[in-house]
């Protein structure tokens, strides 16, 4: 399998076997590389030209991508995928900006407990350094026309980071019925606001921009019919919800319990995965390429679990050894028999014959 | 088994041994050794460049001969330290496409696919167990007593010499399972089947050492066909050559089927290290052979960096030591010595010594 990150090319000259290894890709990309970092042969490369703090922990990052960039729509996300401690990972963000002039991208990083990635492009990543990402994709982005009822854009925290874009988008329009657009924040407190003075100014200047914000700290959680009350058309509004996932889901379902409501759009990433609880008897495993899907019980290999559902997936040793069984775990958590180790990396390699589910799981098989 | 004398919780004790062993080296994996292949390739990839360059453009011996050299060991260095590595998962961990078990495909004759079932499956779960173990005398060699003899055997020393010259065309053919179609257990059309992925590889690596590359270079064709025919010729005799020594020198052990049944991780353990051997040797002797010189490490934890082996060789050692068990560790020339020894002696019938079953041919 190709990287998610690589746009496979297949004209006939990359397939043709009997040119080998004169068509070696990976060789050739590699040796590109070695003459210079954002050298490549379809492989979206970047590097990093600035990073700036937008709150304690968050920050944004500002990229310079090659040419093979083919840009990108206020809204949209790319895969992100650096090198740490040897180990190539690949996370999700959206774009935070409109497209820019200068050709330049930037994503904006929220600081995850334990989080590698988000600590890495933290603290580790220098500048002038060179990254790997893939083309822009989503359908987040604003409408080519503006409803009459305008929009509402719900975002809790660096779920505002799409919605920055959009704003931008929409302000370089010239959108101006007052109003239109309707901006609900929710951030712990003022300190942790993303972009908290770039939007006050925003609305200052720009009558279109309706801006509300929750302070979750002093105002606790909130609930979706409280927050949305504060705009009360919200339900006639085309609207866009980014968030944490316990946020989105009440949101979501609160939306889904309104009559006529407009359309919701939603921007989820890989949700955080979510331990088994303790005394949950068995979760779900999806297969993506088959279609199909069966319930693993907690502590039981995948292999012996998925034969048992009536499933046959390759295997040869059964102890781990052989690689016969070795699958792409999408997303989940799971925890090697062997070692003990648990790991909810997303797009990682794992043995069913030695792999329990944790969670719920999704195999590329 | 009866090639031991540990009792069920000094197995459990090993085992445990074992496992700190590879816990420790599996969770410091890191950029040292993504360095380490990533500078292996880079190697191996200057070296093939260099020697198909020498033999493209030029005209004179000393070149001829550096070309030669310069191919051969980009092929063993891709073939052993990459390869066989990378087939085995060892680098899996760094997420990296361009160096995963699955997708990676070596300048070999053999099929990717069909080594990791004959070899990363049947030869490391079953390792030495005759009759299940097909790489033990590769179905064409008589190397121990308990090999039933059969007067094909005195062909032994020849069959030897056959496999060294054309080792990675035996590697490349031995999934195919041929004798089972001459015992009768499959049919020709399935023969045919079986060897597809065979007859893919094979058009491959034939149009880029025997017809790409000679053409490419015009007048100098023959001289680019000889020399990559050399470096082929040097890689096979290499390859064997480590590899014969990693499970036949004298002292290795072989086991029956009934030996092996309902084994735990420990008894799986004490099966690979009394079934291998070590060579002994410097740093870049070890890089050459994949760290195959390092057999016993290897066998243990297939899907460890290889490049590790070294520094984990002394506390394996020590656990062969405190359980009493051998350590199979001697240089080229003894290992090799006595895997010769074994195919000359075992090509006449010879039988196990009495009342010790499934023990070396000693
Ligand atoms: S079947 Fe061999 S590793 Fe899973």
């Amino acid at each position: 399998m190709s990287s998610v990150l690589t746009a496979p090319r297949t004209s006939a000259f990359w397939r043709a076997g009997w040119l080998h290894p004169l068509n070696d890709r990976h060789a050739l990309e590699e040796m590109l590389a070695g003459i210079d970092p954002l050298l490549s042969l379809g492989t979206v490369k970047a590097r990093l030209v600035a990073r700036q703090a937008e709150t304690a922990s968050c920050c944004s990052l500002r990229f310079k991508p090659n040419r093979w960039w083919r840009g990108f729509v206020a809204g949209q996300h790319l895969r992100l995928s650096v090198e740490i401690k040897g180990v190539r990972c690949e996370r999700a963000y959206s774009l935070s900006t409109a497209p820019q002039a200068d050709g330049c991208i930037e994503i904006t990083v929220q600081r995850q407990a334990g989080g590698k990635v988000s600590s890495y492009l933290h603290d580790e990543l220098p500048l002038g350094a060179v990254v790997e990402l893939s083309q822009a994709s989503g359908d987040f982005t604003p409408p080519t026309t503006l409803p009459a009822a305008g929009l509402l854009l719900i975002a809790a925290g660096s779920g505002i980071t799409p919605m920055r874009g959009l704003l931008q988008t929409l302000h370089a329009r010239g959108v101006a019925a007052p109003g239109s657009i309707c901006l609900i924040q929710v951030c712990r407190s003022q300190q942790d606001c993303i972009y908290g003075q770039e939007l006050d100014t925003l609305a200052a200047q720009w009558p279109a921009l309706r801006l509300i914000r929750w302070y979750s700290a002093q105002q606790s959680r909130p609930e979706a019919a409280q927050l949305l009350a504060l705009a009360p058309d919200h339900a006639q509004r085309l609207s866009y919800l980014c968030g944490p996932a316990g946020f989105m889901r009440n949101v979501e379902s609160y939306w889904q319990s309104l009559p006529d409501a407009a359309p919701l759009h939603l921007e989820r990433f890989g949700a955080a995965p979510l331990e088994l609880a303790p005394d949950a008897p068995a979760v779900q495993v999806q297969l993506q390429r088959s279609g199909a899907g069966f319930a693993s019980r907690r502590g039981a290999a995948l292999l012996t679990e998925a034969e048992r559902a009536g499933l046959a997936p390759a295997y040869g040793c059964r102890i781990g050894i052989c690689r016969s069984c070795q699958c792409r775990k999408r997303s989940g958590t799971v925890q090697d028999l062997v070692t003990g180790t648990v790991s909810s990396e997303p797009n990682e390699w794992i043995r069913l014959c030695v792999s329990s589910a944790q969670s719920d799981l999704e195999l590329d098989l | 088994m009866s090639t031991h004398t540990l009792s069920r919780k000094q197995i459990a004790e090993l085992q445990k041994d074992l496992d700190v062993i590879r816990d420790e080296v599996m969770s410091s994996l890191g950029a040292r050794d993504a360095a380490h292949i990533r500078s292996m390739v880079k190697i191996a990839r200057g070296s093939a460049i260099a020697g198909r360059g020498l033999l493209a453009f030029g005209f004179d011996p000393i070149s001829f001969v550096l070309g030669v050299a310069a191919l051969a060991h980009a092929k063993i260095l891709e073939n052993m330290e990459i390869g066989h590595n990378v087939l085995h998962g060892q680098y899996d961990w760094m997420n990296d496409p361009k160096l995963n078990s699955q997708d990676y495909d070596w300048d070999n004759v053999c099929d990717s696919g069909m080594w990791k079932h004959f070899h990363n499956y049947e030869h490391h779960t079953y390792t030495n167990i005759l009759g299940k173990d097909r790489d033990y005398g590769y179905t064409i060699l008589r190397l121990s007593p308990e090999q039933k003899w059969h007067p094909l055997y005195l062909l032994n020393p020849i069959a030897n010499a056959v496999l060294a010259l054309a080792f990675e065309w035996g590697v490349g053919g031995h999934d195919v399972q041929a004798e089972r179609y001459f015992k009768g257990e499959m049919s020709f059309a399935q023969m045919q089947q079986r060897a597809k992925p065979f007859r893919r590889k094979i058009r491959k690596q034939l149009i880029k050492d025997y017809v790409l590359f000679p053409l490419l270079s015009f007048w100098n064709a023959p001289r680019v066909l000889l020399g990559n025919f050399l470096a082929n010729l040097i890689r096979n005799l290499w390859a064997y050559t480590i590899i014969f020594c990693g499970h036949f020198p004298e002292g290795t052990k072989v086991f029956r089927e009934e030996d092996c049944q309902n084994e735990t991780r420990g008894d799986w353990y004490v099966r690979q290290m009394i079934g291998s051997a070590n060579i002994k040797g410097s740093r870049w002797f070890h890089i050459m052979s994949g760290h195959l010189s390092h057999q016993i490490e290897h066998h243990l934890f297939p899907d460890m960096p290889a490049a590790r082996y070294a520094e984990i060789a002394p506390k394996v050692e020590a656990v062969c030591r405190k359980y009493g068990l051998p350590y199979n560790n001697a240089s080229i020339w003894r290992q090799y010595g006595t895997v010769l020894g074994k195919v000359l002696r075992h090509a006449l019938p010879s039988s196990p010594a009495a009342l010790k079953p499934a023990t070396s041919g000693a």
